[in-house]
């Protein structure tokens, strides 16, 4: 089952005096459970490409259908709603809201969404416990280490059960043994809870555990693999 | 985890912050309130000293007085019409006053002067001149005399800053000469000993003798028992000129009026003026005082008065001193506007930093799904609720000092004082209780958060999320 697909997607920056092609005729397809992980140089336009996907920003040219929406069809408020109800986000850093503590970051969305109470604290929990976090329920982010805060924002970004989560490099900023604890952490939620996961990375070790690899290079794909790693 | 709730924790993300920016809007509010409370209790003394001790609240005079002040726009006096206002509930004492100009002499001096015609009797119904008798006076040999006493040395020292200044009643004595609360009881009979100040004031049955102001005393250098010579036009160009003993020196409230005021039984005045049963005003006292009560008495009793008749406020009668407060009150209000703007700057600072600061976290927010709305109102609780308690502390903060400044007003000590007297004005600075003026300071520093919350939204709805969680 199709869960993003992207028909011919052209992204154009004109702000500096040299037009960027950032993203350039893209067409590309994630299915339901997908593992994959978009690399290539810095400036290849791997951002612009999940900040689409997403519906952060919208392309100059080309279609992005996520869950049957269009999202060149949404307007600014309804792409806000899109996002809150179908993406989940994890930023390669200050993923969350300093001012609550761990279970309230990973309840923020569904707070939004309205879920009742009880519903949203069970959910809260299991969450926390599936990142390895149920000790640290009331700890604020700057009480927790930069891996910690990651692991928070992956349960924060599923607990809404999103069509997906979008991770524009999640283990920059981390030491090897924090990676290899958050990509475990995802790998066994993309197992467990067959949730898609599109990553973007120039990490080596966040590519060898990925069971697609998408390469980008000046915006183009260069190529796209299958790899089937266990 | 309401709205609310996410605000009033941003609030305190950065306690200092938060502290500083309502502290400042403490500060302003504050200081606003305790000013105006100041600027506006003085003119309130100003205009009542000037009402009860010379214009009243209302008064009758002939239509065309209120623009030529002469003798010529007087009335005669109809018993009929006075007895009928006196009837009005609001009315408490009638007083017909004939007022004019002459010239005074004593001695080899002379000075412009207005003569005012009142029954003393009647008088002391409703103004309270009596109050302003100089009762104690510092001539060169009651200082000297006082100096041979064991004096506290301040006192002792302000003696001679304040040679032949005169007072009109204890409590002032106190405070200017800066009298310390243990000493009242000792030093006090030594200035009744030998600075007090022999003086009379006028009766009905008088004749002959004047009660004048102390600025005109001092420069006629006429005292009690003096003579004093009236010369001006009576009614219709007739010649004036009277003797007249000085029976007693009043301090006026305002130094126009110390300077000139020569106060004669009625008959006297009309005698001199050749007026017989004449006024050129008659003082209404009122029981209820407040701008309302004036309109709806002067509305009631100008069914009475009838033709060539008019009841005439103490603002139309004080029209030059209200505006002479009026260009006062402005230079005041500039200031505080002065200080509403600095502070404004600093909020209107904060709020930058603060929105600079969190760019990636409202990216972040926008990016997982929260409303620019919905962000645009957390930001605003948060800053209503910075200004709030900014607006509360001020207020609370001032009420003790102004209930405190209303109740035992501020009054100066040695040079200051010296500088007020000099200027002819008590050296008093009573304050105003909260009135609308409060209100106003509230609305404006509400005024200065809408703008402040105004920027903070637009930024947040014109913010560009990708760019904002880059950052
Ligand atoms: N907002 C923008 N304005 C102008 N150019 C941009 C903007 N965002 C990205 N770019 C350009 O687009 C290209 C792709 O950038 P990006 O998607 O961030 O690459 P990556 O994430 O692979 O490093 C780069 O050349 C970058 O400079
Ligand atoms: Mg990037």
């Amino acid at each position: 089952m199709k869960v993003v697909e992207i028909n011919d997607v052209y992204k154009t920056y004109h702000d500096t005096e040299v037009e960027v092609k950032a993203v350039n005729g893209v067409t590309l397809s994630f299915e339901k459970g997908d593992f994959a992980v978009i690399v290539g140089p810095s400036g290849s336009g791997k951002t612009t490409l999940l900040n689409l996907i997403g519906g952060l920003d919208q392309p100059t040219g080309g279609e992005i259908i996520v869950a049957g929406h269009r999202l060149s069809e949404l307007k600014p408020s309804e792409l806000i709603d899109f996002r809150m109800e179908h993406v989940g986000f994890v930023f390669q850093s200050y993923n969350l809201i300093p001012v609550l503590t761990a279970s309230e970051n990973v309840g923020f969305i569904l707070n939004l969404q309205k879920w009742p109470k009880e519903k949203r604290k069970a959910r809260t929990d299991e969450m926390l416990a599936s990142v390895g976090l149920s000790d640290r329920h009331n700890s604020r982010p700057s009480q927790l280490s930069g891996g910690q805060q990651q692991r928070v924002a992956v349960a924060r970004a599923l607990a809404p059960r999103p069509e997906f989560i979008l991770a524009d490099e999640p283990t920059a900023n981390l030491d090897t043994k924090s990676a290899e604890t958050l990509l475990d952490i995802m790998e066994k939620l993309n197992h467990d809870e067959k949730m898609t996961f599109i990553f973007s990375t120039h990490d080596i070790r966040v590519m060898k555990r990925a069971r697609r690899v998408i390469t980008l290079e000046d915006g183009r794909i260069v190529s796209d693999v299958r790899v089937n790693n266990n | 985890m309401k709205d609310y709730q996410l605000a009033w924790r941003n609030l305190w993300r950065n306690r200092r912050r938060t502290l500083i920016t309502a502290a400042s809007v403490f500060f302003a509010v504050f200081f606003a309130l305790v000013m105006r409370s100041f600027q506006l209790g003085t003119y309130e003394k100003m205009y009542r000293d000037v009402i009860e001790s010379y214009t009243g609240y209302l008064q009758l005079q002939h239509t065309d007085y209120i623009d030529e002040s002469s003798l010529d726009n007087g009335f005669v006096i109809d018993p009929e019409i006075i007895s009928r206002i006196e009837g009005d509930p609001n009315v408490t004492a009638v007083i017909p006053k004939l007022e004019s100009f002459a010239l005074a002499a004593s001695g080899s001096r002379t000075q412009g002067v207005m003569v005012i015609g009142m029954d003393p009797e009647d008088e002391m119904k409703g103004l309270n001149i009596i109050n302003r008798l100089v009762r104690y006076r510092l001539t060169p040999k009651a200082v000297e005399a006082l100096k041979a006493e064991s004096l506290p040395g301040r006192t002792a020292k302000l003696l001679d800053v304040f040679v032949n200044e005169s007072f009109t009643d204890e409590a002032s004595l106190i405070s200017i000469l800066g009298i310390g609360r243990t000493d009242t009881s000792d030093v006090l009979p030594l200035f009744r000993k030998h600075a007090a100040f022999e003086n009379g004031y006028l009766t009905s049955a008088d004749s002959g003798y004047a009660v004048i102001g102390n600025g005109l005393s001092e420069y006629l250098h006429a005292g009690v028992g003096d003579t004093l010579v009236l010369m001006g036009q009576g009614y219709h160009g007739t010649t004036a000129a009277g003797l007249y003993i000085i029976k007693g020196i009043v301090r006026m409230p305002q130094p126009e009026i110390d300077n000139r005021f020569v106060y004669l039984t009625l008959d006297d005045a009309r005698y001199l003026y050749a007026a017989p049963g004449m006024a050129t005003s008659a003082i209404i006292s009122v029981r209820d005082t407040e701008d309302d009560d004036l309109v709806m008495t002067r509305n009631r009793l100008g069914q009475i008065t009838g033709d060539g008749l008019a009841i005439r406020t103490w603002k139309e009668m004080n029209a030059l001193l209200l505006n002479q407060m009026e260009a006062d009150n402005k230079s005041g209000a500039i200031m505080i506007g002065i200080l509403y703007l600095v502070i404004a700057f600093g909020v209107f600072g904060t709020v930058l930093m603060m929105m600079a600061e969190r760019r990636r976290e409202f990216g972040m927010l926008v990016s997982i799904g929260m409303q620019k709305g919905k962000l645009a109102k957390v930001i605003s609780m948060e800053m209503f609720l910075v200004g709030f308690l900014g607006v509360a502390a001020g207020v609370a903060g001032s009420l003790p000092i102004v209930f405190l400044g209303y109740a035992r007003p501020l009054r100066f000590t040695g040079e200051m004082a010296k500088m007020y007297e000099d200027y002819g004005f008590d050296p008093v600075m009573p304050m105003l209780l909260p009135d609308t003026y409060y209100l106003w300071q509230v609305v404006i520093v509400l005024l200065i958060l809408l703008i402040a919350i105004t920027f903070s939204v637009r930024k947040i709805f014109k913010m560009n999320v990708i760019n904002a969680v880059r950052a």
